[in-house]
């Protein structure tokens, strides 16, 4: 048998070293994942916005922000007290108006009336 | 039924296994859309195949970007060499045999190797084949003499060369 033949013959056994093939099993696994998946894609908007702000990098900006706002509404709220106090800003006319400052609370109210 | 379809083009477990799962979720948002034209099994094929298809065109894409980058010395990795793929159907004595034959296949043009795919590792009439791949019986059996052609060319070439 020359060379030829033989490289021939390997040729044909090469080609038929697909028969009687067995189906490929996938990972058992398999059936789960695509169902996480898919409730992940049924979840849709609310996941990306958990999956959003639960990034450390987020997460760490709205806490500051957060107590950036608290502190600013402690520090604004001692000084309208002040504000209130002189009694000429048009803050402590609007408080003025309403009976809104501080110092009068109802029972002081009550008392003067009875007074 | 797709992740072998799937391997069967992508020559790789790992790949395939993640290509089924997009598979599936792409039949779970499409499902509306299906007709009932085809059988299911047919359209099932059809995702699976194009699936795979349009993932090695982007790995190809890939491959030529970083073969670019590497040549303009900006980076990019080296020109990987591909493993023998080791089907887990094959049996072991033809195991060496099928690890060549599938390089060649992997060589064919896409038509083809999706045609001789579905073929040979499913086991689909020529007439599923068409069905699947939305042409006539006459262009599948014309596709599965020009892939025979060329594995014959290829693995004459590999014999050639590793012939002892």
């Amino acid at each position: 048998m020359t060379s030829k033949e033989k490289i021939q013959q390997e040729i044909e056994r090469t080609l038929q070293s697909l028969d009687g093939l067995k189906r490929a099993e996938a990972n058992p696994f398999l059936f789960t994942r695509i169902k996480a998946r898919m409730n992940k894609k049924a979840n849709g908007w609310e996941e990306g916005i958990f999956s959003f702000v639960s990034k450390p990098a987020i997460a760490i900006a709205i806490l500051v922000i957060v107590m950036a706002v608290n502190g600013w509404a402690l520090w604004g709220s001692g000084t309208s007290e002040t504000i209130a106090g002189d009694g000429n800003s048009p803050f402590s006319e609007l408080a003025n108006e309403y009976n809104t400052v501080a110092s009068v609370s109802n029972y002081d109210y009550e008392n003067m009336t009875n007074e | 039924m797709v992740y072998n379809t799937i391997l069967g083009i992508v020559q790789n477990e790992t790949e395939a296994e993640d290509l089924a799962q997009d598979v599936f979720i792409k039949v779970f948002e499409k499902i509306s859309t299906f007709k009932g034209d085809s059988k299911f099994s047919t359209w099932l094929y059809r995702i699976a195949t194009t699936t795979a298809l349009d993932h090695l065109r982007s790995k190809k894409r890939k491959k030529r970007f970083g073969f670019l980058q590497s040549l303009t010395g900006s980076g990019g990795d080296e020109q990987e060499q591909v493993p023998d793929f080791h089907h887990p159907g094959i049996n072991l004595d033809n195991k060496e045999r099928a690890a060549v034959l599938f390089k060649a296949i992997d060589s064919l043009p896409e038509n083809q190797k999706s045609a001789y795919t579905l073929h040979k590792l499913e086991g689909l009439s020529y007439r599923d084949v068409s069905e699947v791949l939305n042409t006539t019986v006459s262009a599948v059996e014309s596709l599965m003499s020009r892939a025979n052609q060329n594995l014959r060319k290829h693995l004459e070439e590999y014999y050639n060369k590793h012939y002892r």
